[in-house]
C-alpha cells in the first residue's frame, strides 16, 4: 500500500530524514514513534504533498507518489499536528470547501458531512464561525474535512493534541474501525498508551533513521525481554 | 524607565541578531536582505537625482517660479501628512491592540503607560521606515539643487520634517485611542464610517478650497513675477498658514533661499505643535490605553456573535463552476468581505478613485498655450492614475499569498492542480484591477484625440498588469503564512521594497512616454496634425519590458504557491 525507498529530506546540509525504507500494507494501523525533531512531521509531510523528497521515492499502490502527486492526493486524507482552519468561515462552510477541494459533487458532499459530523460528534458547532472553536474542536473539524472524500490512506501527525479524554476514546474507535474496514492509517504520535491500545505495527524513528520496524506484538516481546515497560523501552531504543 | 530600556534592549537585540544571521536565516534570506538593502540604497539615490531633475525641470524648463514650487511642495506634504496619519491609525491597530507582544507584556508586571510608549515608537518607526528613506533622499535633492549646506540640511530634518512626521503619527495614535472608545458607545461600523466620510471630507474641502488648478491659473497671470513675495502669498488662502505642511514648506523656502532667521517661527510651530501633542497622546495614553485595550477585546468578541448569511454565495448553493474552482472562489470571496478592514479599505481607495475621476475633466484645459506645462500635467495625471493601481496591488494583491495563512496545508495535500490554484489566485482580482484601471485610462484620455487616447489606454492597461504582477510576484518572494494581518503584511519590509519596484517601473514608463506626450501638446499648441508614428517606439519598449516584468514576476508567485509548505 504504501512504501518508501530510501526516502531522504535534507534542510540545507541537515538530514530531518535519511534513507528511510519501508513497507505499510493495507489495512495497517501504523503507529510512527519518535523524540522530538526525529523526522516524524518531515516524514509524514512528503507523504502529504507538502514537502518534496531530496531523494528517494514514495509509493502508493505501487505507483510514485511524487510522479502522480494529484492522484495520489485523492486516495489520502492528512490530519496535521497544528489544525489550521479559516477563522471567519464556519465549520459547514470549511467542510463544503474542503469536499470541494477533492471535487465531490455537492449531492453527496452534503451527505458525507451529516455523517462524519455525526460520527464526530459535531454537529452543534458547525453553524459558528471556526475562530470561537477550542483547540479540540478544531481537531475534530480537521479529522472530519480529512474523511470526506473517503482516502484509502489517513496519514494522522500527533491525533491526540487538544482533545478532551472523550474526544480521544472517539479518535481512536474512529481510527481503529476504519482500519479494520481495509483503510490503513499512518499516525505519528508521542503517546506511547496510544500506539500499545490501538496499533498493528510500529516504527521508530530517531534522527531520522528507522531503529524499529515491527509488529505491536514483537515490540512488546522485546518490552518483555528486555524487562522495561514501553517508555524505558523507548527511551533505550532511542538513547543507543 | 528602566523597565523601558529594558524591553527596548531585546527588541533591538531580537531585530539585529547579528552573531547567526547565517545560521539563522540561511543564505537566500541574506541575499534577499541585502537585495532589500540595495534597492533601498537605489531608490534613495534615484529619489535624490530625480528630485534635483524635476525641481530643475519645473524652475528652468517650465519656469512656475518658487512660489508655485512651494506650493506644490505645501501639497505634497499635506497629502503626504494625512497618508502618513491614516497609516499610523490601522497600523498602530495591529501594533498596539493585537500584537502578541503586547498580551504578553500586559501578562508582567509591566505599567500600561510604559507599554503604550514602548509600543507607540515601535509602531511609529515600523510604518514610517520607507517613506523617512523617500522624504530624507527627496530633501537631500532639494537641499544639493539649492546649495543648502549640511548644517541647515539637519536642522530640515530634525527640527522640520521629524516633528511633522511625529505630528501626523501621534495625530493618528490618539484618533485610535478616540475611535476604540467611541465604537464601545456606538459601534465599530458607524465609528469608521464617520470618520472615513470626515477624512473624505476635509480632503475635498481642502482642495476646494485650495485647488491648484486655481492656483496655477490665478499665478500665472503675474508671469515672469512669479518667485515668492509678500503679495503672491495673498492668493493662498488664509486657512493653510495653520497647517503643519504649509509651516515645513516655508521653513524650507526661508532656507533655501538663505533668509535662516525668517524660517525660525515656522520651525518653533513645528517642534512645538509636535512635542505638545505627543506629551498630550502620551498623557491621554497613560489614562486610557489599558482601558481601551480590554474594550478592543470585547469589541472583537462582540462581532464574533453575529449570523453568517451568504446569499448566493453560500457553499451549498449548486453552481455551474467545477466544485475546486467554485470551492477557491467562494473562500476568497467570504475571507475577504468577512474582514471589515479589508472591505472599509476597498472603501475608501474606491472612493479616492471616484473623486480622482471627478477631477480628471479638466486636464485639457490647465496649462494651455504651454504645452511642457501640460505635458507635465498630463503625465502627472497618468502617474497618480498608476499609483492608484499600485497601492490598490500592494493592499490587496501583495498580501495575497501570504494570506492563504497556516491553512494552506489543507489546499497543498488535496488534489488542487498547482496551475490551476495560481490561475485562481491571480485572474480575480486582475479583473477587478483591469476594469477599475481601464475605467481611469478611458475617462482621463477621453478629451484627446482617438489614436492618443486609444494608445494611452493601451499603455495603462498593459502597465497595470505589469503592477499587478510585480506585487504578486513580490509578496510570493516575502510570502509569510504565520502573519494574519493583511495591513501588516502590506507595511512590511517586502511591501515597502515592492512599493519602490512599482515606483521604479512607473518613472520607467513616464521616462518613455515623455517625449511622445510634449510632441502631442506641442501640436495641439501649434495646431499642427500630430504624428501618432512617434509613439510607436516608446511604445514597443514598454510592452516589451512589461511583457517582460509580468513574465518573471507571476513566475516568483507561482513559485512560492509550489514550493515546500
Amino acid at each position: 500500500m504504501l512504501e518508501f525507498v530510501n526516502l531522504t529530506k535534507k534542510f540545507g546540509d541537515f538530514a530531518a530524514v535519511e534513507q528511510l525504507n519501508m513497507k505499510i500494507n493495507k489495512g495497517d494501523l501504523y503507529g510512527f514513534l519518535g523524540p522530538n525533531g526525529a523526522g516524524k512531521t518531515t516524514t509524514i509531510k512528503m507523504i502529504a504533498g507538502l514537502l518534496s523528497p531530496t531523494s528517494g521515492s514514495i509509493f502508493l499502490d505501487s505507483k510514485n507518489l511524487w510522479e502522480n502527486l494529484i492522484e495520489s492526493k485523492t486516495k489520502i486524507g492528512y490530519i496535521p499536528d497544528q489544525p489550521y482552519l479559516y477563522d471567519k468561515l464556519t465549520g459547514k462552510e470549511y467542510l463544503y470547501f474542503c469536499g470541494g477541494l477533492y471535487n465531490i459533487d455537492k449531492k453527496r458532499l452534503s451527505k458525507k458531512i451529516d455523517e462524519v459530523t455525526a460520527l464526530l460528534n459535531i454537529g452543534d458547532w458547525l453553524n459558528k464561525r471556526t475562530e470561537e472553536y477550542s483547540q479540540g474542536m478544531r481537531q475534530r473539524i480537521v479529522i472530519a474535512s480529512s474523511l470526506l472524500h473517503e482516502p484509502e490512506i489517513i496519514i494522522v501527525d500527533e491525533p491526540m493534541i487538544g482533545l478532551d479524554p472523550q474526544s480521544a476514546f472517539l479518535v481512536k474507535k474512529i481510527f481503529k474501525e476504519y482500519a479494520k474496514n481495509g483503510i490503513t492509517i499512518f499516525m505519528s504520535t508521542h503517546s506511547l498508551n496510544v500506539v500499545e491500545e490501538i496499533c498493528s505495527h510500529v516504527g521508530i524513528i530517531n534522527n531520522g533513521h528507522l531503529i524499529f520496524n515491527d509488529t505491536i506484538e514483537s515490540l512488546v516481546q522485546l518490552k518483555s525481554r528486555k524487562n522495561n515497560n514501553l517508555e524505558e523501552l523507548f527511551i533505550q531504543l532511542t538513547n543507543e | 524607565m528602566k523597565q523601558i530600556f529594558h524591553i527596548l534592549k531585546y527588541k533591538f537585540i531580537a531585530y539585529v541578531k547579528f552573531e547567526n544571521r547565517f545560521q539563522l536565516y540561511g543564505l537566500t534570506n541574506v541575499i534577499k536582505d541585502i537585495s532589500s538593502f540595495l534597492v533601498y540604497a537605489g531608490f534613495g539615490i534615484g529619489s535624490f537625482f530625480f528630485t534635483k531633475s524635476i525641481i530643475k525641470f519645473l524652475l528652468v524648463d517650465i519656469k512656475v517660479g518658487l512660489f508655485l514650487l512651494h506650493q506644490f511642495i505645501a501639497m505634497v506634504l499635506f497629502i503626504f501628512f494625512v497618508a502618513v496619519n491614516i497609516g499610523n491609525i490601522i497600523v498602530a491597530h495591529s501594533t498596539l491592540f493585537k500584537s502578541s507582544d503586547v498580551t504578553f507584556l500586559m501578562a508582567k508586571p509591566v505599567k500600561p503607560s510604559q507599554i503604550f510608549l514602548i509600543k507607540f515608537l515601535d509602531n511609529f518607526f515600523y510604518s514610517s521606515s520607507t517613506l523617512f528613506i523617500v522624504i530624507i533622499s527627496v530633501l537631500a535633492g532639494y537641499a544639493s539643487y539649492f546649495h543648502i549646506a549640511t548644517g541647515l540640511f539637519l536642522v530640515l530634518i530634525i527640527f522640520n520634517f521629524l516633528p511633522f512626521i511625529l505630528t501626523a503619527g501621534t495625530l493618528g495614535v490618539l484618533i485610535l485611542l478616540l475611535i476604540v472608545r467611541l465604537s464601545a458607545k456606538f459601534g465599530v461600523k458607524k465609528v469608521i464610517y464617520f470618520l472615513v466620510f470626515l477624512y473624505l471630507a476635509l480632503l475635498l474641502m481642502f482642495f476646494n478650497l485650495n485647488s491648484p488648478v486655481k492656483l496655477v491659473n490665478s499665478v500665472m497671470h503675474f508671469y515672469p513675477f512669479i518667485d515668492k513675495d509678500k503679495f503672491l502669498v495673498n492668493l493662498l488662502p488664509s486657512f493653510t498658514s495653520y497647517l503643519p505642511s504649509q509651516w515645513l514648506s516655508e521653513a524650507a523656502y526661508f532656507i533655501s533661499t538663505g533668509k535662516f532667521s525668517e524660517s525660525i517661527p515656522f520651525i518653533i510651530y513645528q517642534i512645538s505643535l509636535s512635542a505638545g501633542l505627543f506629551l498630550f497622546t502620551y498623557f491621554i495614553g497613560k489614562r486610557w490605553y489599558f482601558y481601551t485595550w480590554l474594550l478592543n477585546i470585547s469589541l472583537s468578541n462582540r462581532r464574533r456573535i453575529k449570523k453568517n448569511q451568504t446569499g448566493i454565495i453560500s457553499f451549498q448553493k449548486q453552481s455551474i463552476l467545477k466544485p475546486q474552482v467554485e470551492a477557491l472562489l467562494k473562500r476568497d470571496f467570504l475571507l475577504f468581505f468577512r474582514e471589515p478592514v479589508q472591505v472599509i479599505h476597498l472603501l475608501v481607495l474606491l472612493v479616492l478613485i471616484s473623486i480622482f475621476i471627478s477631477s480628471v475633466s479638466e486636464i485639457k484645459f490647465i496649462g494651455q498655450g504651454n504645452f511642457y506645462l501640460q505635458t507635465s500635467i498630463y503625465l502627472s495625471f497618468f502617474l497618480f492614475n498608476m499609483l492608484l493601481i499600485s497601492t490598490l496591488s500592494l493592499r490587496f494583491v501583495f498580501p495575497s499569498l501570504s494570506l492563504e495563512g497556516m491553512s494552506y496545508w489543507k489546499i497543498k495535500s488535496s488534489p488542487v492542480g498547482e496551475v490551476s490554484l495560481f490561475l485562481l489566485k491571480m485572474i480575480p482580482p486582475l479583473i477587478v484591477l483591469m476594469i477599475i484601471s481601464s475605467s481611469l485610462g478611458i475617462i482621463t484620455n477621453l478629451s484627446f484625440g482617438f489614436e492618443f487616447g486609444l494608445i494611452n489606454v493601451v499603455i495603462t492597461f498593459i502597465s497595470s498588469i505589469a503592477i499587478f504582477a510585480i506585487n504578486f510576484g513580490m509578496g510570493g518572494i516575502f510570502v509569510n503564512h504565520k502573519e494574519k494581518s493583511a495591513i501588516r503584511i502590506a507595511s512590511s519590509q517586502g511591501a515597502s521594497i515592492t512599493f519602490l519596484f512599482n515606483i521604479f517601473y512607473m518613472l520607467f514608463i513616464i521616462i518613455f512616454l515623455f517625449d511622445p506626450v510634449s510632441s502631442y501638446f506641442f501640436s495641439l499648441t501649434v495646431n499642427k496634425p500630430f504624428n501618432v508614428h512617434i509613439f510607436y517606439v516608446p511604445l514597443i519598449i514598454i510592452i516589451t519590458m512589461s511583457l517582460l516584468i509580468i513574465y518573471v514576476f507571476s513566475k516568483f508567485g507561482y513559485y512560492a504557491l509550489s514550493k515546500d509548505f
